[in-house]
């Protein structure tokens, strides 16, 4: 039959005030309501088609009705997307949700923001049949219009959805910058230029497009640039004033290259071997100058633990014997020089300390108080493999006692650290290099209160690791106390 | 059959059917001697002489051969259907053009004795077979559910009435009527007969089956199409025309570029120069050459027949054509001559003014000749006009304040870069500039034409005619005439100079949707939702072509500029290219998925641009497929797609084309966002 149920009729006959309409007049009213309904939405696809659309509006089916002279529907003009609900209790009834609306309301709101003006732009579809690659128009690989046979053929398969793959299009002129500023970069004939360059590429805006491409282009131009990187690291003298802070420059360079190597270690595999290979050169050449050294054993140890175990810690008694008359004030005249190797001694023991820090980090399942050290921690473990395994095997020992034990540390940590400088080693790196600074100064005044448990420390971790434990004693023989600090307090407070 | 064994069959039927109270008192009637009044038994037997009316012994008869079922309606035409299927393939396209009629007659006569469920049935169960072809009358058809509606639903009316012309070769003629007589299935049969006329030709079954006439149903009316198409037209350019004294005047520059060959652009150039000093010394004996034209006319002939198209007739102008002042005529030869020559391998440049912001308002987009001036039609009654000279110059707020104070209507902030132009009382349908640009015509809901003047920015003349929305206007190729078209199922001619038209042309059989003239301005075509395009002549009003073929309505028009050829594109996408003195489809150019909003020529006719509701421009090369017809003769199958390029842009459905005179292509569509 129809499919307009009479029971629409006689919902609607009742709506207009008609209640005594009989089923029989509400079957026969059906079906022609269905072809009036009809018409009109014929009439409407009409209107849509003369407004150029392809999507049906109500204004199409008002449109239709006023050429029938009829009475156009009220309220559906907005333009919205109507809300349709389904009418409790009944499978096939919906109505519109039609909210009442407090006119104070409306009066009191703020008015909504004007639209935008209708704007006429102008580009170019073709330039003598060829589209040219800009913005305004589709992305190139649509262009290619399927071969005249294709078009049926997909028209009687079934539909499959072919995304073409998303291209990166660069502008010309992007294209053309990129060139000149890596033909500059490359052929360094004139400085001025290059320095503009620089300048260009920090400032302008709108080259994002291309950081892709730079980014790619110094992978490629890598070897030539890691030089001056190590320059920076390990060079005689930085700076041409005496006072300039060449120790933050070797901090930073140390950081930056851990930060190359991490990231161009996949596609250039020499690159950290070649690296540790110079820094290790530069440390145990005992000729070069303790600046020299300091930057060589910086960069070591932002290699990660694993490069400090093998470079560093194997060669650390002997160079600390050499490094021990500087050290001694009475011995050393020269403040400088004085100076220079307490740094020398500060980047060492922070290597070493950084060292059996990560070393004793194998307990895994402390609940660190700074999740960032454990990520870094993490970055550096290059062959973790043997580690892992011992990992999981300390964890299923230690797991227990430990989170018991935790509750108790952090009522005791107060009495613990009188210390004028927290010591919590779980501190980020970039902070460590000024700590270490300070610390050699004061270090008389730490660690007094925690020689008493020291002992019971290494005992501990003797039995815990023998590996680092035997480290960890021959690091407190060479430094005394002064490792103590990087031992983290959790692992510490295992003994308390 | 005499009046007793009638009676009889009556009341066989009657007792079958368990109508008894009705049985006796048609036998008291009967026996009341042949007093019928008040019967009534059943509402089929409510008139008043059923003996003497032949359609109804028949239809009784029929009732007495078997019950009135109308499973057997569903039975023998589904019977049929899986015979036509099966037959063998070298007929099988003939007979199954059979199925149609049969089906939408079916379905009515269903619908005709009330069996409305029965009726939906039916039609739903076997839709599927005539959706490819027929899915616009069967979408009209689907709504048709009661008795009443076939009669006051004028597509229902005209297919009752008029038979179907189905032409078939003797043989499948043959066939079926086998079929129908071996298988008794009256029913079909007299719904064959009564609805189709074959027409039987000797020899084998056309090959390829001609989809052009499978589509036309209305018999009667293809008749009169084909009266109508006898008459002559004068498809010709007008003679004297602006290219015309333009060939006379580069006719050795033309010859020396036929030696090179394809000539570069800057060989244009620089042959530019050359006419232009030409036409400088020749300015002055213009007047005369035209006079002598008729002699030149034969050596024209004589050197255009060594090109590849053959020159087109020059025709009288019919009407009385404004007169064009100098300045302009200068400007048109001179973008004439500057003429871009484009063919298959040297392809234009396509411009394209994105319309943004429109929130899904704008109705129509209208480019000028020359690029400069593009107006849209919203359907909030307003039509903006943008210059683009002026937006081009860099967009200084001074410019722009200066455009302002000419506005009707300035903002409250003036910082609108367009002209607002307002009047109308319902969305405008349709706006077209005059040839030199200094008017504007749209046309609107609110059945009304307005003219414009874009140098006031003002209103100047409402003609008020249709009575309908009025769904497209065109002004002529020389100004001063215009063409419009509405829901009232006419075209009507005015000029600008009087509110009354000067012609109205009727006969389509349903809205007239777009309308497009003829480049010698004695005739307009139309195009309609009753799925035709026709040709009126403008001087007589006559209709002297009919187009059948799409199969929906028609939506777009071009005019070849040699005026021999039209192309026409539909809802569906389709673009059908037809002779003009044939009115025979030249080839039907599919590729677009959706309506196809717009078409234009290129100024020498090689290449026809189509834009699409599915965002893409395509350009089709027209010169291959006119010729191709002839090798089509030859062995009649060739590849009919010629489409060269395909430009899609990035979300926005194109609504306007032109090629301007120097052929660079414009286009207009407004953004839409993609709905995901």
């Amino acid at each position: 039959m129809s499919i307009v149920p009479k029971e629409t009729i006689e919902v609607t006959a009742q709506s207009i005030g008609i209640t005594n309409l009989s089923p029989e007049a509400a079957l026969m009213l059906a079906p022609d309501v269905e072809y009036r309904v009809r018409e009109i939405m014929q009439e409407a696809i009409k209107s849509m088609r003369h407004s150029k659309r392809t999507t049906l509006t109500a204004s199409d089916v008002d449109g239709a009705l006023n050429l029938r002279s009829l009475e156009p529907t009220y309220g559906f003009a907005s333009g919205g997307p109507f809300r349709f609900r389904k009418a409790v209790g009944h499978q096939d009834l919906f109505y519109t949700d039609d909210r009442e609306v407090d006119f104070k309301d409306v009066i009191g709101a703020p008015l909504p923001k004007a639209p935008l003006d209708t704007e006429l732009v102008c580009h170019w579809l073709a330039i003598e049949g060829v589209q040219p690659a800009i913005p305004e128009n589709a992305p190139l690989e649509v262009i290619r219009a399927p071969a005249d046979n294709k078009i049926y053929e997909q028209k009687d398969g079934p539909l499959i959805d072919v995304r073409p793959p998303v291209k990166h299009v660069l502008s010309r002129e992007l294209q053309l910058y990129f060139q000149k500023i890596a033909e500059i970069t490359m052929s360094k004939s004139s400085p001025a230029l290059f320095k503009e360059a620089l300048v260009s590429l920090a400032s302008d805006s709108g080259l994002h497009p291309l950081v892709p491409y730079f980014t790619n282009f110094i992978a490629d131009e890598l070897h030539q640039l890691m030089p001056s990187v190590v320059t920076c690291l390990v060079s005689r003298k930085l700076g041409n004033r005496f006072a300039d802070n060449h120790w933050e420059l070797r901090d930073f360079t140390a950081k930056l290259v851990s930060l190359i190597c991490k990231r161009f270690g996949n596609t250039y595999h020499t690159l950290q071997s070649r690296l540790s290979k110079t820094l290790g050169n530069a440390l145990l050449d005992p000729k070069k100058a303790l600046t020299q050294h300091y930057g060589a054993i910086q960069g070591l140890t932002a290699l990660g633990h694993n490069v400090v175990r093998l470079l560093i810690l194997s060669n650390l008694e002997p160079y600390l014997s050499l490094l021990e008359p500087e050290l001694d004030c009475e011995k050393q005249k020269n403040q400088m020089k004085s100076y220079e190797a307490w740094r020398v001694y500060g980047a060492l023991l922070r290597a070493a300390g950084l060292c059996i820090h990560d070393r004793l980090k194998v307990f895994p399942n402390l609940p660190s108080p700074s999740p960032s050290l454990l990520h870094k921690g993490k970055g550096k473990i290059i062959s973790a493999e043997t580690r892992k395994r011992k990992l999981s095997a300390d964890s299923s020992q230690n797991q227990l006692p430990h989170k018991r034990l935790m509750t108790t540390t952090d009522g005791l940590r107060p009495q613990d650290h009188t210390g004028p400088a927290p010591m919590h080693v779980d501190k980020p790196m970039g902070k460590k290099g000024n700590e270490s600074e300070s610390r050699h100064q004061n270090e008389k005044e730490r660690g007094k209160g925690r020689v008493i448990t020291m002992k019971a420390i290494l005992g501990q971790i003797w039995k815990d690791d023998l590996d680092s434990g035997r480290l960890l004693v021959k690091l407190h023989q060479l430094y005394d106390d002064r490792i103590l600090p990087f031992i983290p307090s959790t692992e510490m407070s295992v003994f308390l | 059959m005499d009046p007793e064994q009638l009676d009889e069959f009556v009341m066989g039927y009657l007792k079958k059917k368990g109508f008894n109270g009705a049985a006796k008192q048609l036998q008291e009637a009967l026996h009341n001697n042949n007093n019928n009044n008040g019967t009534g038994s059943s509402s089929s037997f409510n008139s008043t002489d059923y003996h003497n009316d032949p359609e109804l012994t028949k239809l009784i008869r029929s009732f007495s051969q078997s019950e009135n079922d109308p499973t057997r309606y569903r039975n023998g035409y589904s019977n049929l259907r899986s015979w036509a299927y099966n037959s063998l393939d070298l007929y099988k396209h003939e007979l199954l053009r059979v199925m149609y009629p049969v089906f939408i007659h079916c379905y009515m006569d269903l619908v005709g004795k009330g069996h409305t469920q029965e009726a939906r049935a039916f039609f739903n169960s076997f839709r599927k077979d005539h959706e490819m072809i027929h899915l616009r009358d069967l979408q009209k058809l689907e709504g048709v559910l009661v008795p009443s509606h076939l009669e006051e639903m004028e597509f229902a009316r005209s297919l009752r009435q008029s038979k179907v012309n189905i032409k078939i070769c003797q043989y499948s003629y043959d066939l079926l009527l086998q079929y129908l007589h071996r298988t008794e299935s009256t029913l079909m049969l007299g719904i064959i007969n009564e609805h189709i006329n074959f027409q039987v030709y000797s020899g084998q079954p056309n090959s390829s089956s001609d989809d052009i006439d499978a589509v036309t149903i209305v018999g009667s009316f293809q008749e009169t199409a084909d009266h109508v198409n006898q008459k002559e037209i004068q498809w010709g350019l007008l003679e004297d025309s602006l290219e015309d004294r333009l060939e006379k005047t580069g006719s050795l520059l033309t010859d020396s570029e036929k030696g090179q060959g394809e000539s570069k652009d800057g060989d244009v150039d620089d042959s530019n120069k050359k006419r232009s000093t030409e036409i400088g010394k020749q300015g002055s004996s213009l007047k005369k050459l035209k006079k002598d034209k008729a002699g030149n006319a034969t050596a024209k002939v004589a050197r255009q027949e060594t090109s590849t198209v053959s020159p087109a007739p020059r025709v009288k102008s019919e009407l009385a054509l404004p007169v064009m002042s100098t300045d302009v005529e200068e400007s048109i030869l001179e973008d004439l001559r500057n003429r871009v020559q484009l063919s298959s391998v040297a392809m234009p440049s396509v411009s394209f003014y994105t319309f943004v912001n429109t929130h899904n308002g704008l109705n129509c987009a209208s480019i000028s000749h020359d690029g400069s001036l593009v107006a849209g039609g919203f359907s909030d009654s307003s039509i903006k006009v943008w210059d683009m000279a002026k937006i081009g110059q860099a967009g200084s707020g001074t410019l722009q304040g200066e455009s302002d104070t000419n506005d009707q209507v300035a903002g409250p902030n003036g910082r609108r870069n367009y002209t607002l132009l307002l009047g109308h009382s319902g969305p405008v349908y349709s706006a077209t500039f005059s040839p030199p640009g200094d008017f504007l015509l749209s046309s609107s809901a609110d059945t009304t034409i307005r003219l414009w003047s874009t140098q006031l920015n003002a209103n100047l003349v409402c003609y008020k005619g249709h009575n309908y929305p009025v769904w497209d206007v065109q002004f002529s190729p020389f100004g001063h005439y215009f063409a419009s078209c509405s829901h009232d199922r006419t075209a009507r001619i005015w000029s600008m100079d009087r509110v009354q038209p000067l012609r109205i042309m009727a006969g389509h059989l349903s809205d007239v949707d777009c309308v497009q003239w003829h480049p010698n301005c004695n005739y307009i075509a139309t195009g309609s939702s009753d799925k035709t395009v026709r040709l009126w002549d403008v001087q007589t009003g006559e209709c002297v072509r009919i187009f059948i073929g799409h199969r929906s309505m028609v939506l777009s028009l071009a005019m070849s500029p040699d005026g021999r050829y039209m192309a026409s594109g539909d809802e569906d996408g389709t673009i059908m290219m037809w002779d003009l003195s044939t009115a025979r489809c030249i080839t039907p150019l599919m590729g677009h998925n959706s309506c196809v909003w717009s078409l234009s020529y290129s100024g020498e006719g090689s290449l026809l641009a189509s834009g699409s509701a599915d965002c893409t421009v395509k350009l089709w090369d027209v010169t291959s497929s006119t010729k191709l017809t002839k090798a089509e003769e030859k062995n009649g199958n060739s590849n009919r797609l010629r489409s060269l390029r395909t430009f899609p842009t990035k979300s926005t459905p194109v609504h306007a084309l032109r090629f301007s005179r120097r052929n660079l292509l414009f286009a207009a569509g407004a953004l839409s966002k993609p709905t995901s």
